[in-house]
């Protein structure tokens, strides 16, 4: 028992260290295997998470702040609340914004903090759309899927609990590591998959159209197919083309009985606002250098602050990844 | 001659704006199968098939229902289960968004996106998350957004939403 904790803590480690291994891991099959990790994940409770999840979002706001459009912003959690309200847990402190930026993602930050980037609302062209994809991190949140994966990081260790328990900001802290990189880390392609299913669930017990979230995956396969370059974005991640195989595998059996669904017109934003300011423009040529790439020679994607583009990280974190 | 040319001006006007003009529909979503399908007469699994299409066909879009494409394929029009096919690359600027067309603005964004642009820009990422710190202001902001149950099935009942009775798929 203790050789296999052991073995697991070594694992996750490595998973949560962020490389690129953490994707093709396979955490669920692990949390199959191991019920004594699902226990583990019980013991944050949801004060603890909701904490967590406040730290998170906070700090995501430093990296990128919501758009100057409260109409908007309202809007949206209107939207997200009422989907909140079709799960099981409809009371926690919901809160959803769109953030100003013009990278394409979506976060889901423990105890009901929704985040969705300007990129990705201005690519959505009907409400059910957003549904899917406020769906998605919902679904994230409701399965505790951040939180499962915290808790096994030695930082939150039943000893380094026990060592913390009066000192709850410091477990918030340890528990969340150095910053809101947390939302960075990638969940294991299972969580995926099955926060996809949430999405198109509970967009359909909101009473919209079950497929928003389809269309989007849709899109952004569209997107990705369009050079080596972006596909190489997904190296790291379920691409949408194998999530929408996933999605449509488990929903085969289930459209003639999902609900048709509506598709009312999506808000959008104030035209007065400015689009989001490019953070670091990159030069022209590093765009075309980057799209020439051999497919081969595209198998190592550069690394960011080099001037260059991580073109691994542009889409990273795509809905709360 | 120049007469002659400057006669039929107009009409040359006419013909390339008529070239143009068709030349818009192509456009048009183009599809190109995922695995082997068959596509059926009527949006539904238990339909009559029209034809079974094979991995690497294309066709295009012309309506949508549900999970359902309706396509026109070589090998004949019928409906496809969206999700065994995918979905050529937008291309910038060739979005059909401005024609209204039920299926171009379904998978083409409400503005025109480049791809390249999203190339060029880098927004938030990994580093900038780790970097971060706690930005009060922008949490007060947040906390001053938050819709009240109330507010959200008011919301809900005026875009004529009503909740559904529908089971969760395969989740742990």
């Amino acid at each position: 028992m203790t050789i296999r904790c052991g073995w697991l803590a070594a694992v996750l480690m490595s998973a949560l260290a962020g490389h690129a291994g953490a994707a093709s891991f396979d955490l669920g099959r692990l949390f199959d295997a191991g019920k004594d990790v699902t226990a583990a994940a019980k013991s944050i409770d949801e004060t603890e998470e909701i904490e967590i999840g406040r730290e998170v979002a906070g700090r995501t706001l430093g990296a990128a702040p919501l758009v100057a459009d409260p109409e908007l912003q309202a809007y949206v959690n209107r939207v997200g609340r009422w989907i909140a309200m079709q799960t099981e847990r409809p009371d926690l402190p919901w809160h959803f914004g769109v953030l100003d930026t013009a990278s394409v993602n979506a976060f889901a930050a423990p105890g009901g903090y929704v985040l969705i980037t300007r990129g990705l609302y201005d690519l959505l062209d009907s409400e059910a759309q957003l549904a899917g994809v406020l769906g998605h991190e919902i679904g994230h949140i409701v399965q505790r899927h951040h939180i499962k994966v915290m808790q096994q990081s030695a930082a939150v260790s039943a000893g380094a609990r026990l060592a913390q328990r009066d000192n709850r900001s410091q477990l918030v802290n340890n528990a969340i590591g150095t910053g809101a990189e947390v939302l960075a880390r990638g969940l294991d392609k299972d969580a995926e998959f099955e926060a996809d299913r949430i999405g198109v669930v509970l967009a359909a017990r909101a009473g919209y159209s079950p497929y928003g979230l389809v269309e989007v995956l849709h899109r952004l396969s569209a997107r990705a197919a369009d050079d080596a370059s972006l596909a190489l974005l997904f190296k790291t991640h379920p691409a949408p083309g194998e999530r929408l195989t996933q999605l449509g595998d488990a929903l085969a059996p289930r459209v003639a009985q999902l609900p048709a669904g509506k598709e009312p017109a999506i808000r959008e934003v104030n035209p007065n606002v400015p689009p989001p300011v490019a953070a670091r423009p990159v030069a022209a040529e590093g765009a075309r250098a980057l799209q020439q790439q051999e497919p081969g020679a595209a198998q190592t994607s550069k690394p960011a602050g080099e001037g260059g583009i991580d073109p691994a990280g542009i889409l990273r974190g795509i809905f709360g990844r | 001659m120049a007469a002659t040319l400057k006669h039929f001006m107009p009409a040359l006007r006419m013909m390339l704006a008529a070239f143009f003009l068709a030349a818009a529909p192509a456009a048009a979503q183009q599809v190109t199968l995922e695995r082997d399908s068959p596509l059926y007469a009527e949006p539904r699994l238990d339909a009559s098939q029209v034809t079974q299409l094979k991995l690497g066909a294309t066709g295009e879009v012309v309506g949508k229902q549900g999970v359902w494409l309706n396509l026109k394929t070589a090998g004949g029009s019928g409906w496809l289960f969206s999700f065994n096919v995918r979905f050529q690359s937008q291309q910038a600027g060739s979005g059909d968004s401005g024609t209204g067309s039920t299926a171009g603005r379904l998978f083409s964004p409400r503005r025109t996106v480049a791809v390249t642009s999203s190339i060029g820009i880098r927004g938030i990422e990994e580093e900038d998350l780790k970097q971060a710190t706690f930005n009060a202001a922008q949490m007060k902001l947040l906390d001053g957004y938050v819709a009240t149950r109330q507010a959200a099935e008011r919301g809900a009942r005026a875009s004529g939403l009503a909740p559904e009775q529908v089971d969760f798929m395969g989740t742990k």
